[in-house]
């Protein structure tokens, strides 16, 4: 179990190592080498996700280490709270940003071992605090630079801790 | 190549908004004047900076229907795609334009090549975050979810992410990147290297790419944030012209 701590709340998450083992693996690896600490919610679209851990305030980005293999392709689905990674279009490049689900998003789901259709690997559940996930996708957002649908006030996650 | 030779215009992202009615009124000139000309005007998406849906009864909207169904009745096909920014635009509002609704990518004879159209969202592979959105934003379900709500609440969403893109700027804020060349080259050997046309990156130029040993030209169309300009082609090849 993972704990997300913020100003709005503690988001307590279930992770799937059975489904996912190499992605939990290198997610409670950032946990515990405290990457996600002081990193920020900075990708905000209600009725989509909320996307972070991997900025800082200010929009400067953290390292990460070499990404892990999507494991997408495990049958679970980006359903509503389940917690997903994000990656570049290159179909195993997820490394340290993840994002929770607000919506049940079929279209991110694996469909085929293509880049087109590789989808983005569920490795978890939100189990407590869904009602803080829905003030984070709520709070209001602008550009900040180059990116786009930022939240205006950060949302940062003061502390990750496994549990 | 004169004015009569058979001929087809291609334009996208006008960006067409209240703000900037000298850019609008180019675009009445252009189909007024210019496009009358030809036997076809394909629109390669984000004719407009928003589009709330097609039941949008925003005067700028009708005036463009206008225009178009006036050029469409003098006898030139008028063909509609959708962009990024006017993902939600649809058949009913087509079918104001005279326009026909056309496909992402389109394959067509061209005057005797074959021409492959898109709007040029989908070739920005390097932008993780966007095509992650663009899923989003194409699915079906949420179109349809998105539209069930009131106009006056997608209006109001829109005019926020107005407001979003232009407290950065606009044409910087998106930070459009450009096409990757891996998407570029899978694109046109799917289709059998044809040459290509789209927008979207708002680089206007003309590439040449050689894939599996086929020479492939792929041009790319203007914005018209600060002046208009249209692709004209005809059997002897393509020509970028300004208003």
């Amino acid at each position: 179990m993972i704990k997300l701590h913020t100003k709005h709340g503690v988001i307590s998450i279930e992770l799937d190592a059975a489904k996912a083992p190499d992605t939990v693996a290198n997610f409670i690896q950032y946990v515990n080498d405290g990457h996600y600490t002081n990193t920020i919610f900075h990708r905000v679209i209600d009725g989509f996700m909320i996307q972070g851990g991997g900025f800082e305030p200010g929009m400067k980005q953290k390292p990460t280490r070499v990404p892990v293999q999507n494991e997408a392709n495990n049958g679970l689905k980006n359903d509503i709270y389940t917690i997903a990674m994000a990656r570049t279009s290159a179909p195993h490049s997820a490394s340290a940003q993840f994002f929770i689900n607000v919506s049940n998003n079929d279209f991110l789901n694996h469909t085929s071992p293509t880049p087109q259709g590789w989808g983005y690997c569920v490795f978890g559940k939100v189990v407590d605090g869904t009602d803080v996930v829905d003030k984070i996708r709520k709070v209001k957002t602008g550009s900040k630079g180059m990116h786009q649908d930022v939240p205006v006030e950060d949302v940062v996650i003061e502390k990750a801790e496994v549990v | 190549m004169s004015a009569n030779t058979p001929h087809t215009l291609f334009v996208s992202d006008l960006h067409l908004a209240a703000e900037r009615p000298q850019i609008t009124a180019q675009f009445r000139h252009f189909t007024g004047s210019i496009a009358p000309q030809a036997q076809a005007l394909y629109i390669l998406g984000d004719l407009f900076e928003y589009w709330a849906g097609d039941d949008d009864t925003d005067p700028l909207g009708a005036e463009v229907a206008a225009a178009l169904a006036t050029l469409a009745a003098a006898g030139t096909r008028v063909y509609l795609m959708q962009g990024n920014r006017d993902v939600l635009m649809g058949a009913a509002f087509a079918a104001r334009c005279g326009a026909e609704p056309i496909t992402d990518p389109l394959l067509l004879d061209l005057h005797g090549t074959r021409t492959l159209l898109t709007h040029g969202d989908a070739l920005c592979t390097g932008d993780a975050d966007y095509q992650q959105f663009r899923a989003y934003a194409r699915d079906p379900g949420n179109q349809a979810k998105f539209l069930a709500q009131p106009l006056a609440a997608r209006r109001e969403q829109m005019l926020g992410m107005r407001a979003q893109s232009e407290a950065s700027k606009q044409q910087k804020a998106e930070a459009i990147m450009d096409v990757t060349p891996e998407a570029v080259e899978s694109l046109l050997r799917e289709h059998r290297y044809p040459r290509l046309i789209h927008g979207h990156t708002h680089r206007p130029a003309r590439h040449n790419h050689t894939v599996d040993g086929h020479a492939c030209e792929r041009w790319v169309l203007n914005e018209w944030y600060q002046r208009g300009g249209y692709l004209r082609c005809d059997a002897a090849g393509c020509t970028a012209v300004m208003l």
